[in-house]
């Protein structure tokens, strides 16, 4: 890991302050003789530690500066922790963070809210994590693969409570007719089982009740010439296990090669019952027999991105009496890459929802690069009742 | 609670001059090895950077080497790059290794395909979405490089598209007019590619080649 030379200073000088206990203050002077840093470059250090509220100042003879909580060295030791263990050739290991808070305004009223999507949902939150990936090999090279994501989020629906989210939680074994996984990932459904949206504002159908973003079981994968075949069987409860008689079987065939011909061809179809859950609560339903078909499309030109989707749902719920609820579900993205190294993402996405629980939402969103590891992006919601404005910055970095 | 979590991201921020961490790897890996390495039963996949190995005064030697600075995104000392060994049972087959490279459109990813000398097999663009550019993906334009070695690329200058020496380079044909700036960007990928090959894989066997100007 490479820690800049002001973060590795900064980091030192909080450990020394966190030594005196806060007790007392610790003069500056003391602080350069210890470090063996000088005077003149850790007033400039001390002066970004203020801005940011890490530690505070106190005057007079006996002035100098203390930690403004013992807490923040706390989480940072943890993360420091985790990182030391990380050297290898075989893994990569990534640190995560956020910060996310949106603006509604629903019913002629105005709310600040510290979440992208709904509050009980997994997306987007106040968080910090990690991102593994272990790969095992032998000597006529890789047989497996270890993927374990996780964070633990500021979840202002469970009062104020710390909320420990997992998302890739699976192993997957190498083998010549194709690759077997068993864990927590993305089932064999549409356009969202090959997305990557674990740290994006802009969310695909499987967040708005079309599938799961993640679920429990097993799965297989193969590529073939020009495409691929996944099968999964899962759970069909989504972020949290829960065995109650659910299940869910899902399948996608594909045609093209997203990286070699610049589009993707897909066809899903998935049947079992399933749990109704919103993030990592579990809603108090029996399981639900469900049924959904979809096909999904991906075609890049240039500078642009195209993804369509269309989606039929079929719902059987036990009250009223085996009442068929249908869902027509047509998703577009178009995102247009501007800048150099692609910096600038643009997005417009739009949802129309047919059937019995019709509605339509259009999103905008933007997302710039600011350096490789901080994104700042923004988006702006609007469906046939609420407006909202959403802002994420979204830290991700290798060690 | 709320201000725990966001003084701790400030804390993280100060870190962020670090610039990190845009990887290149094969997006089907089982797939790609097989077509690009016809009879391979596997491959061994190793993350390797800059930083880890050597910081900064290897990453000037880089530079060197190249003949231009890193920049951006795409060229940090952080960058996992991704080596895959390819194998026929335990026979060590040759590798494979892809760099990313600002492009016309953003990035353009670029793969060489390599025996265990160090020698150009072919090429292959991953990420390449401009429609002017697709020629590149032909094999004929992959076959220009065959043979080549960064001992040839040594002696091509990124910077001017010049060569000083045998042609070998300049004599490879740009397939499509409107894609100079794709075409370009694609010679230095390689020239990079094969110096990053050398410093992880090949244990600088092309080190005694180099003359700097």
């Amino acid at each position: 890991m490479k820690i800049s030379t002001r973060s590795r200073y900064g980091l030192r000088l909080m450990i020394q302050l966190a030594g005196s206990n806060g007790k007392r203050l610790v003069p500056l002077r003391e602080i350069a003789e210890t470090q063996q840093i000088s005077g003149k470059y850790l007033s400039r250090l001390v002066i970004q530690l203020r801005r940011n509220r890490l530690i505070r100042a106190g005057r007079g003879t006996n002035g100098g500066y203390t930690l403004t909580s013992k807490h923040v060295l706390i989480a940072f030791l943890i993360l420091g922790g985790l990182t030391a263990t990380s050297y290898g050739s075989s893994r990569l290991f990534y640190l995560e963070a956020q910060a996310v808070a949106s603006y509604a305004n629903s019913a002629g009223e105005n709310e600040i809210f510290w979440y992208s999507m709904m509050p009980g949902d997994p997306m987007q939150k106040p968080s910090i994590g990690f991102d593994l990936l272990q790969r095992f090999s032998g000597e006529g090279g890789d047989w497996g693969i270890l993927a374990i994501q996780a964070r633990v989020s500021y979840d202002t629906s469970r009062r104020y409570d710390l909320e420990p989210q997992l998302y890739n939680a699976y192993f997957k074994l190498k083998t010549g007719p194709g690759d077997f996984w068993l864990g927590h990932n993305k089932p064999s459904f549409g356009f969202s089982s090959y997305l990557d949206n674990h740290g994006t504002l802009l969310q695909p159908l499987s967040m708005y009740g079309f599938g799961y973003d993640r679920d429990w079981g097993a799965g297989y994968y193969r590529d073939f010439e020009s495409g691929n075949l996944a099968l999964s069987a899962t759970t069909g409860s989504g972020m949290p296990l829960y065995l109650r008689g659910n299940y869910m079987l899902s399948g996608r065939v594909s045609k093209g090669d997203l990286n070699q011909q610049n589009y993707n061809l897909g066809l899903s179809a998935s049947s079992g019952k399933n749990l109704e859950a919103m993030g990592y609560h579990l809603m108090p339903m029996d399981p639900t027999p469900t049924a959904m078909i979809g096909t999904d499309a991906i075609l890049l030109s240039n500078r642009w991105e195209n993804r369509l989707e269309f989606i039929w749902s079929r719902k059987t719920w036990n009250y009223p009496q085996n009442q068929y609820v249908s869902d027509y579900v047509i998703f577009h993205r178009l995102t247009a890459n501007l800048l150099d190294e692609n910096r600038l993402k643009l997005e417009v996405q739009n949802r129309w929802m047919l059937g019995e629980w019709g509605n339509g939402m259009l999103t905008l969103a933007g997302s710039y690069q600011i350096t490789a590891d901080l994104a700042l992006r923004s988006m702006v919601e609007i469906d046939d009742e609420n407006t909202r404005v959403i802002a994420q910055l979204y830290w991700y970095h290798k060690i | 609670m709320k201000q725990i979590f966001l003084t701790i991201l400030a804390v993280l921020a100060l870190g962020t001059s670090l610039f990190a961490a845009v990887g290149c790897d094969l997006n089907d890996p089982d797939k790609d090895v097989k077509r690009l390495f016809p009879g391979s039963t596997g491959y061994k996949t190793e993350y390797v950077s800059i930083s880890q190995k050597g910081g900064d005064s290897l990453l000037v030697k880089i530079e060197q080497r190249l003949g231009d600075k890193f920049q951006g995104l795409f060229e940090t000392g952080d960058v996992p790059y991704t080596m895959y060994r390819v194998f026929r049972k335990k026979e060590l087959l040759g590798y494979i290794h892809g760099v990313n490279q600002k492009g016309q459109y953003g990035g353009i990813q670029v793969f060489l395909v390599l025996d265990t000398a160090g020698v150009i097999k072919t090429l292959y663009f991953q990420k390449l979405t401009s429609k002017a550019a697709s020629n590149l993906r032909r094999p004929s334009f992959g076959k220009q490089f065959a043979g080549l070695t960064l001992q040839d690329f040594y002696k091509y200058d990124v910077v001017s598209g010049k060569e000083n020496g045998a042609d070998r380079i300049t004599a490879i044909k740009n397939p499509s007019a409107e894609a100079a700036s794709d075409f370009m960007a694609a010679l230095r990928a390689v020239k990079k590619n094969l110096i990053l090959v050398d410093e992880f894989l090949l244990g600088n066997r092309y080190l005694k080649y180099y003359r700097p100007n």
